[in-house]
């Protein structure tokens, strides 16, 4: 284990056993706890010492164990509780009901709150306080029991995380990528698809991108992006040794299928963590009107990549011949693939016409491919369900990190309102832009959206729109490309030897700061007409 | 060398030996590089390299030697766990055909390049030999793009789900 990963465990640790050791007053136990899970797992995501999907599987455990009604801890837990005591001025409760700050806390109708009181006499350990106590309420015997202001889920939300509208969806792409791989759908699709670019440098270049771009918007970034790989080799391998224009290609790959995978719902994980997160607010994204926020935005910053790229990397070469071959896959299954894809992606896209869900739809391929055995066993077995797991951590994180108060309790304490909304959504912006450049993108999504959404409900007005501001975040975490490590697909262009590390960065500066840019300008005169 | 694989070379002659290192050299910063002069150095080598955790990847070996033969060691490579995922290759200008058989039929031989070599050549067949293998064998695929064939193994990438969107 080396000396990141050892730190990542012992920061984690570190973090996990902080909360349990202070107080933070206003918090409730079961906040401090679902801090401490917080802590470790943004250690353990950041610094890897435990692969990501295991922190997400972590985390969802530790909810169970730890948060939620059937777990050990919360199994029997129940605040005393006892009614309030009419005195002559006002109740009379026990010392320990009132808290360090003037408080008591007060359940009624299973629901908790604070309420300031003012102390009238202290008899010997017998308090008489004023405040305004409703008569049916009731009042915790002792401010410092775990189960004040606390009200314990049932285990089956943290774990149904993994069965998530949002996770089915998922489901339904992978199993739709999972058969273009198998019948080569992706790769004669592209080729099929490229013939119309010709054979001048320019046009391929459009072409390339294009094509990887709505790829990636249906199939994984990074699948999309070892596929591109395949087509790209043999273009690049009839250049002259000092055509710069190899780096272009090969950088053109990973740029497309990372911003590609802005253009729909299924494109990319984090957009996954943005549509649950709203979906929790009773705010619910079509797969239509997903595309039609995020597609005019992805064609814009792929314009300015394409241009960029032409700029950076002018061609030497003045005919790419394509060359190879589109053999479709006829055969039985093959066709019955092709008629579920088709389908599938239709009605998605048209889910504003017709109303159902779009995660409904994504049992048609699921069902469809299983039964049909276009997807067989061992292909089912193939798929990557680890990227499920880790949204479903990231969603179950979302859930306790809200229902313990502990989402509010982190963002409350700086006034939010005083920046005004546009500022807000910039700060967000720059955040997810910067820090996924280093960390998972989903990973950066996810630790941001419980605080972001937080935000947005106490600021709850006009000025600060919470669906652009999970979107510039989950938009945000795709526009991060400056490193190797900042996604897969970057990484693997790297490891080619055909892009160097600085012309990657160079590349990556310039579209993370037009992306941030755009995705404000956005924000600012194109979403507020869709969304309003 | 961020990678733990190596590729074993077995020839009794020195200076064939270094011709074959050399010809070896575009791959040094990617797999280890072993050379051994009969078969019994190899396996003592071997079984240091096991023991630290390295696996082999390809073993290029000269049939008549001192000791036990080539062929006969591959026989053996092909059958014990440790080995049997290596790619096996036999460079030599002495083998008859009653060894070659065996070699085939036996050991599973990947290649037999006869001597004299021409170094493009056993670098092509290096290439594919270990692009094979790591691409059947190894988990990041992503480590050997530069050196072997960046397309094949982006092939296997998008066949195995190698690698997923985290």
């Amino acid at each position: 284990m080396n000396t990141t990963k050892t730190a990542g465990l012992l920061l984690g640790l570190a973090g996990f056993m902080l909360p349990l050791l202070i107080t933070l007053p206003g918090l409730s136990f079961a906040g401090h706890i679902a801090l401490g899970i917080f802590l470790m797992a943004a250690f353990f995501w950041m610094l890897e010492p435990i692969p990501i999907h295991g922190t997400s599987l972590l985390v969802i455990f530790l909810g169970v164990l730890l948060l939620s009604g059937q777990g050990p801890l919360y199994k029997d837990a129940s605040a005393p509780l006892i009614n309030p005591v009419s005195a002559e001025q006002g109740y009379t409760i026990p010392a320990t009901a009132l808290s360090a700050s003037g408080t008591v806390w007060v359940k009624d109708s299973n629901q908790w709150s604070e309420i300031q009181v003012t102390l009238v006499e202290d008899q010997s350990g017998i308090l008489t306080v004023e405040g305004d106590i409703s008569p049916s309420a009731q009042i915790a015997v002792d401010v410092s029991h775990r189960s004040v202001n606390f009200v314990p889920r049932r285990f089956n939300d943290y774990i149904g995380t993994l069965a998530n509208p949002i996770i089915i969806l998922f489901l339904g792409g992978f199993m739709l990528a999972q058969g273009a791989v198998k019948y080569n759908f992706d790769k004669n699709l592209t080729r099929y698809l490229l013939k119309p670019f010709g054979t001048r440098p320019g046009a391929i270049l459009v072409g390339l991108m294009m094509v990887t771009a709505v790829l990636s918007a249906f199939m994984s970034n990074t699948a999309t992006t070892a596929m591109m790989m395949t087509v790209i080799l043999p273009l690049i391998a009839q250049m002259g040794a000092a055509d710069r224009f190899k780096t272009a290609l090969a950088l053109s790959i990973p740029i497309a299928a990372n911003i590609g995978g802005i253009a729909t719902p299924i494109g990319t994980p984090p957009n996954a963590i943005v549509i649950a997160a709203l979906q929790k607010q009773d705010i619910a994204i079509s797969f239509t009107e997903w595309m039609a926020l995020t597609l005019p935005l992805v064609i814009l910053v792929l314009a300015v990549a394409w241009f960029l790229l032409m700029k950076l990397f002018p061609p030497q070469i003045t005919e790419i011949k394509s060359g190879a071959d589109v053999s479709f896959n006829k055969s039985g299954k093959a066709l019955t693939f092709y008629g579920i894809f088709l389908l599938t992606v239709l009605l998605w896209i048209t889910e504003s016409v017709h109303g159902i869900s779009s995660s409904i739809v994504a049992l048609l391929p699921i069902a469809g491919l299983a039964l049909t055995e276009a997807l067989e066993v061992k292909d089912i077995r193939q798929l990557p369900w680890e990227v499920l797991w880790l949204v479903a951590g990231g969603l179950a994180l979302g859930l306790y990190m809200d229902h313990t108060g502990l989402a509010t309790y982190l963002v409350s304490s700086i006034s939010w309102a005083s920046f005004g909304g546009f500022a807000v959504i910039a700060m967000f912006a720059v955040v997810a832009v910067v820090m996924s450049n280093f960390l998972s993108n989903t990973v950066t999504a996810t630790l941001l959206m419980p605080l972001a959404v937080s935000i947005g409900i106490l600021q709850n007005s006009g000025s600060l729109d919470i669906i652009e501001l999970a979107l510039v975040i989950g938009v945000g975490t795709s526009m991060a490309m400056v490193l190797p490590i900042s996604t897969p697909p970057n990484a693997i262009a790297v490891s080619t030897g055909l892009v160097k590390t600085p012309d990657m960065a160079k590349i990556g500066v310039v579209i993370g700061f037009a992306g941030i840019m755009l995705m404000l300008a956005y924000a600012l005169v194109y979403w507020p007409l869709l969304l309003n | 060398m961020n990678t733990n694989l190596f590729i074993m070379c077995i020839e009794d002659e020195s200076e064939v030996l270094e011709a074959i290192l050399r010809d070896l050299e575009m791959f040094e910063d990617y797999f280890r590089i072993e050379a051994a002069q009969s078969v019994d150095e190899a396996k003592e080598v071997l079984k240091v390299l096991i023991n630290d955790g390295l696996k082999p990847a390809l073993f290029i070996c000269d049939h008549k030697m001192p000791g036990t033969t080539g062929v006969d060691y591959l026989v053996e490579l092909s059958r014990e766990e440790a080995t049997s995922k290596a790619a096996r290759m036999l460079l030599t200008g002495q083998a008859g055909q009653q060894d070659t058989i065996k070699a085939v039929n036996q050991a599973g031989l990947h290649y037999y390049l006869p001597k004299p070599w021409k170094p493009a050549e056993l670098q092509r067949i290096v290439t594919e030999l270990l692009t094979d293998f790591v691409s059947k064998n190894e988990d990041n695929l992503m480590a050997y793009m530069a050196v072997l064939d960046a397309e094949k193994l982006s092939e296997a990438m998008r066949n195995r789900n190698t690698y997923t969107d985290m």
